[in-house]
């Protein structure tokens, strides 16, 4: 048979010899049985020196087409395998997805751990600095240096844990509040103060669903030359929109505190129900939640400090972490945070 | 404080009688409402009647047959009561009322007697508890008129929470002027209506004790006849809480809800002498008071005497040797000021609170104690009978003149904002009753009832609170430099990396049993341990000294609900006994950091854990931790109390010792009821806060590295850490890294042996190492490896 006979007949089975191969195996073979050393175009390859030199450009030619045609349905076909073989593998290597063979150790930072931090960041955006201090305190710091005379309530046993230390003269309690820091801070820095202060504080209070001896604070303070009272108002409004949400409005109720005048308590709306709750269980269907106490700073405060109160005003604000931590993510009883229940803890 | 609007509303003409409205005016004036309660009874078909005719049953001999003039006629009705007689004024239900509880009054015949309604006690008309027959009207009520007329109802009564600063508005007057002034409108100050005979009082008063009393009043009421105070009266006292009890008591209090000024009834006969005086208590006095409780009397006591000895705890309660009672005839009637800080002092010591010591502890108007004394003295004649003497005693050691403080607009639009001129601030505090004279600056003068008002800041507030705390704006300040320190960063990337790490964040109570840190083996002397004075409870008595016995009780709580591994960390202070460095007036209460881990650690198979928490996964935290922090730590073998002898390191860092990480000793493990082993540390926070200069980066060389192990047989007691040192510094700059592979321990290495496997890594930055270069360094490194006693295996 003539070369180009051979050729075009070999190209018109290819596709069919192809097409029977089911693995890329079977593919390498039928690949060498139809371009290989030993296949019909092989032969030809090999004999292109001893044929005639005037059909040599021809058979040349259709041998370049065949071989290149050949090898692209070859190529097209490996694909195909390869895909389908491909398929069945992962078919044997599915898993099931929701089984979680494997699981990371997920730690969890403190309820009150993140919501100091989230408050602190609130304020650090607005130019606050970080301040903390000691928790067994001097009185003086705990009290006198905020306008709390020693026949005010709130210094006596009932109220405060006193400790078996230091002299008589300079009694130390467990700080009842974290404003002490304040008073710290303010010795040693000159205005403008603009300052936040958490940290743990203790009451001898029984426990119960709000109450533990032992709690934490967030103190505020801002001291400036021209600091008033709408700048109180707008700092807790901004605070309340970032920790609860944007949507939260807030209001201002006259109340009574020795270290500040005026003196207000904050209410915040509730944003479980946004009041139309009766029943909420957040609020209790008042809409409204009280939820710090704040001022501007009694010039006292000012002058045990060393500040001069004809030359600066400012205004402080304190507020309770765990009340804080209840009414955002709507949690019954302090006690939680206290219990360190693993249960309660990676919740959040 | 709990206020009915309608009391309320004889003194004051309110724009408003919306509860909400109100509500948010008191919140916005600082007395908070902390509930509202609504009195409201449905009296409809019951009437005032008068009894015309009371005859006997027929047929039963408890209950009688009344006649009942109802305005309409009179109405036959059996009653089984016995407390009136013909004539009384009582209530009548008609048939068709329903009374309070659902009693529905029906027509009926009782032992074959026609009854026509029902004649009512309180209970039935669900005033109180009193079902000790029916009720009896007083006064002279018109028969037929609907009972409902008789007393204030409906009504509201607010319960507000008033601020410790203002007693003056712990009264319904004090809320009516706090009203006026945010309405801007007048208010009616009820008038005692005094009307007095001939004579004085006998008894003369002496004040001792200027201090503890500015002003004592008494006057003496003749010829009265204790009893009920009328319905009226006992109506409004349940409605503020209180329990009526005779008229002359009743009339004390309610003139202290009335007008603010809590007074003080004596029975005058059973006053011995003719004087009281007022003074401190002597050493061993006793007093007996109206609870029948005998008080040892204490050096600070401020008591009344009469010539028997104690007789009245000023301002706090009376004493039952001069109670009124049944037989009293002449009242002594108290009004007197004392000062709050002795008030005060003297209820919390004999634990007695009453609503006038908590008035008095606030500090109750001077200037009232007269006018309050005439007003509780004219009801007490009006409602029991008898005559005020004239003459009555009026002792003031203070003169009590009205306060004058200086304001300027300036001053207060400092603290308020601007738009806060002279005029402006001159009405605002006029509106509260204070005198304003002049300008630039005003001359504002404070009424005595008014003792939190003495600066110009605190008339500053009260501009504030007049005008509206929700009529400012809202603005912005923005301090200079805001951030956290570095300090502050780092403690936050600290518990990031711990919680990164799986473990849970604790926060416990500082305090501390002395069980819990024996079972730590921590044993402290008295005097180790900074105490509380004043605990509420003994588990709140001492303060922690370490982090690890709340952390262990965490764990021990979380592995007995159910959890079947635990891992939590801590920071927080402890507290010492000795000075801190800082403040030498202050006990010492560094910051720490501790862990407990026990159970499985680290990434969890289906098939549970992977590897259990012990000494090592301690050693590998702490890795992780000063990693992050970018600090340089050593770890060397040492014993500290609670640990594990043999499992235990120091954390060295700069020559310092700063904590421990390793393993719970086994018998404080067991002694926490902690099963298998327990990774713990407990580290000062300070030093590993402290801020680090920057971590340099080494650029990276793109010459090949070669990699070699060399196993070394070393004493068994030597630190794996001291071999790889030496070795690693024979390389010198040419190490990459450098890591143990494996410790081997068998005795074929000879007594007292074992094998070390160290891989190490070299990288030349400029250039391919050669073997020449690493067979000069390899001897290096098996030299330095003798230096510490070590051997060259396989060579």
């Amino acid at each position: 048979m003539d070369p180009l006979s051979t050729l075009n007949e070999v190209l018109a089975g290819a596709p069919s010899d192809i097409e029977t191969a089911a693995t890329l195996d079977d593919l390498d073979r039928v690949e060498s049985s139809l371009l290989g050393r030993a296949s019909d175009v092989g032969g030809i390859r090999r004999a292109m020196g001893s044929i005639d030199e005037g059909l040599r450009p021809r058979v040349g030619a259709r041998l370049n087409e065949v071989t290149g045609a050949i090898q692209e349905l070859l190529a097209i076909r490996r694909h195909h395998i390869e895909t389908v073989e491909e398929a069945a593998r992962f078919g044997e290597e599915a898993i099931d997805v929701t089984l979680g063979a494997v699981s990371f150790p997920r730690g969890s930072l403190h309820l009150i751990q993140q919501t100091i931090d989230e408050v602190v960041d609130i304020f650090v955006g607005l130019g606050y600095q970080m301040a903390a201090g000691p928790e067994a305190e001097l009185a003086w710091y705990n009290f006198d240096a905020l306008n709390t005379p020693p026949t005010h309530p709130a210094r006596a046993e009932s109220d405060t844990m006193y400790l078996d230390w230091g002299r008589a003269e300079d009694e130390v309690v467990l700080r009842t509040q974290t404003s002490p820091v304040q008073a710290r801070w303010m010795e040693t820095h000159q205005p403008p103060v603009y300052v936040v202060v958490p940290g743990r504080c203790y009451r001898t209070d029984t426990v119960d669903a709000t109450h533990l001896p032992v709690f934490h604070q967030i103190e505020g303070l801002a001291v400036d030359t021209n600091i008033v009272f709408s700048d109180l108002k707008g700092t807790l409004l901004h605070f309340a929109h970032e920790f609860f949400s944007p949507s939260t409005t807030v209001r201002l109720r006259p109340h009574f505190f020795p270290f500040t005048e005026p003196s207000a308590e904050l209410d915040v709306s509730c944003s479980a129900c946004d009041g139309n709750d009766p029943g909420c269980r957040v609020c209790g269907g008042d809409g409204f939640l009280e939820m710090l106490g704040c001022g501007m700073v009694d010039p006292n405060v000012f002058e045990a400090v060393g500040y001069d109160p004809g030359q600066v005003t400012g205004f402080a604000f304190g507020m309770g972490v765990e009340r804080l931590a209840m009414v955002r993510h709507g949690i019954d009883s302090i006690k939680h945070f206290v219990d360190n229940d693993r249960r309660f803890l990676e919740q959040f | 404080m709990r206020v009915p609007l309608r009391w309320l509303e004889e003194m004051i003409d309110l724009p408003t009688g919306d509860v909400e409205e109100l509500g948010y005016v008191f919140d916005m004036l600082g007395h908070k409402v902390e509930g509202v309660e609504r009195f409201e009874i449905d009296w409809s078909d019951v009437y005032v009647g008068r009894v015309v005719d009371v005859a006997a049953h027929p047929d039963a001999d408890r209950i009688r047959v009344c006649q009942v003039d109802t305005g309409s006629g009179a109405e036959q009705i059996i009653c089984g009561a016995w407390n009136f007689e013909n004539g009384a004024m009582v209530a009548v239900a008609r048939p068709g009322a329903v009374l309070p509880g659902g009693f529905e009054i029906r027509q009926r015949t009782i032992r074959g007697v026609f009854s026509n309604g029902m004649i009512c006690s309180e209970k039935e008309l669900g005033l109180g508890d009193d079902h000790e027959g029916i009720l009896v009207l007083d006064g002279s009520p018109e028969v037929g008129a609907p009972f409902s007329d008789l007393l204030e109802l409906p009504d509201v009564v607010f319960d507000l929470e008033i601020t410790p600063n203002r007693p003056d508005v712990m009264s319904i007057l004090g809320i009516a002027r706090d009203l006026a002034a945010h309405y801007d409108i007048g208010f009616r100050a009820p008038d005692p209506g005094l009307v007095a005979g001939g004579g004085a009082t006998a008894v003369r008063v002496e004040v001792e004790d200027p201090a503890g009393c500015r002003r004592f009043t008494l006057r003496e009421i003749t010829g009265v006849n204790l009893g009920r105070s009328p319905l009226w009266m006992r109506h409004r006292l349940a409605k503020v809480g209180l329990r009526p009890i005779s008229n002359v008591v009743d009339v004390t209090n309610y003139v202290m809800f009335e007008l603010g000024h809590p007074l003080h009834a004596f029975d005058a006969d059973s006053v011995v002498g003719d004087r009281l005086v007022v003074r401190r208590a002597g050493t061993g006095e006793t007093l007996v008071t109206l609870d029948h409780v005998e008080r040892n009397l204490e050096p600070d006591d401020l008591i009344i005497y009469d010539d028997a000895g104690p007789t009245s705890m000023s301002g706090t309660m009376g004493g039952a040797r001069s109670e009124v009672s049944g037989s009293t005839n002449r009242v002594l009637m108290e009004a007197a000021s004392w000062d709050p800080p002795t008030i005060m002092f003297m209820s919390r010591r004999h634990d007695l609170r009453s609503e006038a010591s908590t008035r008095f502890e606030r500090g109750v108007d001077p200037g009232l104690a007269d006018l309050a004394n005439q007003r509780a003295s004219a009801l007490v004649a009006a409602l029991a009978g008898g005559e005020v003497l004239s003459g009555s005693v009026d002792v003031v050691t203070t003169p009590i003149t009205p306060l004058e403080v200086d304001l300027s607009g300036e001053q207060v639009e400092r603290v308020l904002g601007p738009g806060f001129d002279d005029d402006l601030v001159a009405s605002l505090l006029s509106r509260l009753g204070m005198r304003v004279e002049g300008r630039r600056p005003m001359r504002v003068t404070v009424p005595t009832y008014r003792p939190d008002v003495s600066r110009a800041v605190d008339l500053i507030e009260e501009v504030a609170r007049i005008h509206g705390y929700d009529r400012f704006d809202a603005t912005v300040p923005r301090g200079p430099i805001g951030g956290l320190t570095s300090s502050q960063k780092r403690l936050r990337r600290l518990v990031a990396t711990l919680a990164g790490a799986g473990l849970d964040q604790a926060i416990n109570l500082p305090f501390v049993g002395l069980d819990d840190l024996n079972r730590l083996g921590l044993r402290p002397a008295e005097g180790d341990l900074l105490t509380v004075r004043n605990p509420l409870r003994e588990e709140e008595s001492r303060l922690r000294p370490s982090l690890l016995p709340g952390l262990l009780n965490t764990a021990r709580y979380n592995l007995s609900h159910g959890a079947d591994s635990v891992a939590f960390f801590e920071t927080g202070s402890v507290f010492h006994t000795e000075p801190a460095e800082w403040d030498h007036r202050l006990p010492d209460q560094p910051e720490r950091l501790a862990w407990v881990v026990q159970g499985d650690v680290g990434i969890r198979l289906l098939d549970s854990g992977t590897r259990v928490a012990d000494a090592s996964t301690s050693l590998a935290l702490w890795d992780l931790v000063a990693d992050s922090l970018g600090i340089e730590t050593r770890l060397t073998a040492a014993t500290t109390p609670g640990f594990h002898p043999a499992r235990t390191a120091r954390v060295v860092i700069e020559r310092q010792g700063i904590g421990h990480v390793g393993e719970l000793s086994p018998l404080a493990a067991r002694a926490f009821e902690l099963p298998g082993r327990v990774a713990i540390a407990e580290i000062d926070l300070a030093l590993l806060l402290e801020p680090v200069p920057p971590k340099m980066g080494r650029n990276l060389s793109l010459f090949p590295h070669v990699d070699f192990d060399l196993s070394f047989r070393v004493d068994a007691d030597l630190p794996a850490a001291d071999l790889v040192e030496v070795t690693s510094r024979a390389v010198g700059d040419l190490l990459e890294r450098s890591r143990v592979f494996d410790e081997f321990r068998d005795p074929s290495l000879g007594e007292g042996k074992k094998a070390l496997a160290i891989r190490y890594r070299l990288r030349a930055p400029d250039r391919t190492l050669t073997a020449d270069e690493i067979g000069v360094i390899r001897d290096e490194m098996i030299s330095a490896a003798i230096s510490v006693g070590g051997e060259l295996r396989g060579a």
